[in-house]
């Protein structure tokens, strides 16, 4: 039995490897298309997330902003995709974590400017009320699902909306510094700053909070009744509520849970990487969540894996744009193309399972026909 | 004489690698009543769909009347004469029987249906043939009976003259299903064929010319059925004895474990579904709920179950209100419940095996002691449980969806049987079931009754609620028509004068 686990594990593996060579050939014949330089290009898509070790002088890292770059990007990513796979795996297909993003990052943005306190006291009350604002917005959507059958893709999506305009209304009006040349906050103070981790980078405690996350999410799912309740709750409803759980609390919970973690991912950005607050802070980030999780199949463990490869695909798409004669639009349709192809290769076995439920219902229906 | 239909040699392997039928002769003669019989499974439903054109054989060849034909999809299927009726009838609703019967084939003035026409027609064929219809009537507005003569009628608009019913007595009263039988002879004598396809061998003795027992993909036997008892043709399709007698029951009633007074329920239309409905269910006995299906038993079960509201009256368990309970506390109270559809209901298919058996009881201690769970209990309940109840699979962690159907229903089974209930409702336990597993069902709700349960059993099958309930509960439009002793002066015909409404009960 062990074997053939092994046997299949190991087909599934090569085959995802053999995607990704696929999708990066495609890439580079892109690349080739429209650079005058293809490989140097490539090059740098591929690597320029990688610090550079240089043994001429002794030992010397170079270019650690980068590495940097890709751990910053993949910690925002990684909270986001943990989010979308609390929701999913309920099978709420709720889209609404670039609002809680928005409104976590604001509520810790309010608690740096308006509520001095000492370190480490003021980052924990950011990072808090950013994880209440966060579970509040999600809370929202979850008992209208939950209670009065309002469809989460709709409801989620206009509050995304309502989540902007209030971001920069509350921005604008009472958080904006009168004397910044910009439209934003003036600088937080180093009390709600979360320390470094790597210095010469952005790469903050903020890595660590990222983790816990993974395995408090890990463990809630694995570990917990109410991860078992929402497993049931995304497998079969009926049978859920059949069986005695709550199905509406666990919807409802399940959204609102997923927003605390959108939550700590604004606050990444706000406390973390900007260090203020401003205007359009990260549109469309929230959708990138939905990549992670898909491809990670919302399994925590997997989220943090798909995470850090997309982190890396990103950050290597800003530095070939940086560092090359490629256009923006051109490196969007190659990282694009990247994930349309490991998302299809993610997503077929789930396809072709669920063309045998299909199959399986009519042989169900017909068997149950002729036999029963 | 060739045979009206001949199927010689053939196998079906689908892509999965599932043998469904294996080197299957199968013969139908010109005028005769055939039997098809087997159990789940046993490849039945297949041949059927290869000779009705749904499927395609990976081996063989069919031959009707000595020809050899490829039949490559139904409308092939009907022009050669054969029609099919499903079990789940496809009749559209809101059109009338005449403008079903006529439906892809309408008769035309002009541009438009010809409905005097279409009424003409199907008198003529409903005359002809004894289908006695209402061709004005709306589907959705006559007795399933009539459904099922409409359906009959459709086909043979449609020039069939090979006729296949697919378990047709299932959704069918006694009474109703001697008037098919009628009608269904008088179709043979008018020179029809017809294949008939069910589980009751007590219809295919009393129908059938002939029959085809079918076992694992294979033909078991082949048999004029006035050669064979009904015994012998439910050891050819499990392939060893199979007790068919009543069941010796011991009537040691307890004290009353539920006790359920003028219960009241409105359906999500407004309408109302169970009306003043009262009855109790002792320990040690086990109380069948007869009916035809559609009359409130779903309803009753749900309410019981605590997926239902209650409108009015009360539900007492061990003498405890527990009208408005959710489900969780009813469980806690210590109703278990095996589901009508196990498989929509009853079982998550993406979920393991393990997780399966714990729905009721994850919450609880061993599963979750200080607020955690505990895969490893969890793991072993299941060991256990699948070695009890011979539950085959790869393994705890495997997937139901995996295991065969019948393994799927054990699981159910394990689960509810295990909860140690008080009150155990079981809604259709055997349907989809095949004999062998039949017989475990039954003698696990013997057990529990013995063992001092009450147990409250809904049944459409009469033979099943006759062979194994102490007293019987007759429902009819959402009310009890009838509370009787079981015995063996007790008949599914008297029964069945119960389920049509026609007795009222006396007080």
């Amino acid at each position: 039995m062990v074997h053939i686990k092994n046997h299949k594990a190991l087909i599934e593996a090569s085959r995802a490897v053999l995607v990704v060579m696929i999708a990066l050939v495609i890439g580079f014949v892109i690349t080739a298309l429209v650079s005058k330089e293809p490989v140097r290009a490539y090059a740098a898509l591929l690597t320029g997330p990688l610090p550079k070790v240089s043994f001429a002088h002794g030992v010397e890292i170079t270019n650690l902003n980068r590495f940097g770059n890709w751990l910053e990007e993949s910690t925002t990513l990684i909270l986001l995709g943990l989010a979308v796979s609390l929701v999913f795996g309920a099978r709420q297909f709720s889209l609404g974590a670039e609002g809680q993003l928005l409104l976590g990052a604001l509520a810790a943005a309010a608690v740096a400017v308006k509520m001095p306190a000492p370190f480490p006291l003021h980052l924990l009350l950011a990072l808090g009320a950013a994880g209440i604002v966060g579970f509040l917005w999600g809370l929202i959507p979850g008992l209208l699902k939950a209670y009065l059958a309002v469809d989460e893709i709709v409801c989620t999506l206009m509050l995304n909306v309502i989540a902007l305009q209030l971001f920069d209304l509350v921005l604008l009006n009472w958080l904006r510094d009168p004397g910044a040349s910009f439209l934003g906050t003036a600088s937080f103070p180093a009390s709600v700053v979360p320390p470094l981790l790597i210095p010469g980078t952005r790469v903050s405690w903020m890595l660590i909070v990222m983790v816990a996350a993974v395995l408090g999410v890990w463990f809630l799912m694995a570990r917990t009744p109410f991860g078992y309740a929402l497993k049931m709750v995304g497998a079969n409803r009926k049978f859920a509520e059949y069986g005695g759980i709550n199905a509406r609390r666990v919807i409802a919970l399940s959204m609102a849970v997923s927003g605390i973690l959108a939550g700590l991912a604004g606050a990444h950005l706000s406390l973390g990487l900007l260090k203020r607050l401003t205007v359009s802070l990260a549109p469309g980030l929230g959708f990138e969540g939905v990549v992670v999780a898909l491809l990670a199949r919302n399994d925590p463990r997997g989220v943090l894996v798909t995470g850090l490869f997309y982190g890396y695909l990103r950050t290597g798409a800003q530095i070939m744009e940086r560092s090359s004669d490629v256009t923006r639009e051109v490196v969007l349709i190659i990282q694009a193309v990247i994930i349309l192809l490991v998302t299809a290769e993610r997503l077929f076995p789930s396809f072709q399972q669920w063309r045998r439920t299909r199959s399986d219902g009519g042989a169900i229906a017909i068997d149950r026909g002729l036999g029963g | 004489m060739p045979a009206r239909v001949a199927m010689q040699q053939i196998s079906k392997i689908y892509p999965n690698g599932v043998v469904a039928n294996h080197k299957v002769d199968f013969a139908v003669e010109k005028g005769e009543i055939h039997a098809l019989v087997g159990e789940n499974g046993a490849g039945k439903s297949t041949l059927m769909k290869l000779l009705y054109g749904l499927e395609q054989p990976t081996h063989g060849a069919i031959f009707l009347e000595g020809r050899r034909v490829e039949i490559a999809n139904p409308q092939r299927a009907i022009h050669l004469g054969i029609g099919m009726v499903h079990q789940n009838f496809m009749l559209a609703p809101s059109f009338t029987i005449a403008e079903n019967v006529v439906l892809g084939n309408e008769p035309r003035k002009g541009r438009l249906v010809d409905h005097k026409r279409a009424i003409a027609i199907t008198a003529a064929l409903s005359a002809k043939f004894g289908l006695q219809v209402d061709p004005t009537a709306r589907i959705e507005a006559t007795p399933v009976g009539m459904r099922q003569r409409a359906e009959i009628l459709k086909t043979l608009f449609r020039g069939a003259d090979l006729l296949i019913l697919d378990e047709p007595t299932a959704v069918l009263t006694p009474q109703e299903t001697d008037e098919l039988f009628w009608a269904v002879r008088n179709l043979v004598d008018q020179g029809k064929t017809v294949i008939f396809i069910t589980h009751k061998l007590g219809e295919v003795k009393e129908i059938a010319d002939r029959v085809t027992v079918m076992r694992h993909g294979e033909v078991a036997g082949r048999v004029a059925t006035r050669e064979v008892t009904e015994a012998d043709l439910a050891r050819m399709m499990v392939g060893r004895a199979v007790l068919l007698s009543s069941y010796a029951r011991p009537a040691v009633r307890g004290k009353v474990v539920a006790a359920v007074h003028n219960l009241g329920c409105i359906d999500e239309t407004g309408r109302p579904v169970l009306r003043n409905v009262t009855f109790a269910v002792h320990a040690g006995e086990i109380l069948g709920v007869a009916g035809v299906e559609g009359n409130g038993q779903s309803e009753l079960v749900e309410v019981m179950a605590g997926l239902r509201a209650v409108a009015t009256g009360e539900i007492r368990i061990n003498g405890k209100a527990v009208q408005g309970a959710s489900v969780r506390e009813m469980r806690a109270n210590g109703v278990a419940h095996i589901p009508e559809d196990r498989l929509a209901n009853g079982v998550a298919l993406d979920a393991s095996i393990a997780e399966n058996l714990v729905v009721d009881r994850y919450h609880r201690p061993p599963f979750t002691r200080y607020g955690v769970l505990w895969p490893r209990s969890v793991r072993q309940h299941a060991t256990a449980l699948m070695q009890q109840f011979d539950i085959r699979g790869a393994g705890p962690g495997a997937s139901l969806r995996s295991l065969s159907g019948g393994n799927q229903q054990k699981v159910v089974a394990a689960r509810e049987f295990s909860a140690a209930p008080v009150l155990l409702i079981a809604a259709q336990p055997t349907r989809g079931v095949d004999i062998g597993a039949t017989e475990f069902v039954h003698g696990q709700l013997l057990a529990k009754r013995n063992a001092g349960a009450a147990v409250l059993l809904v049944s459409a099958d009469l033979s099943e609620v006759l062979r194994l309930a102490d007293r019987i509960v007759v429902m009819v439009k959402g009310e009890i028509a009838g509370i009787l002793e079981n015995g063996p002066q007790l008949t599914e015909e008297t029964l069945g004068v119960y389920m049509l409404g026609r007795n009222r009960p006396t007080p």
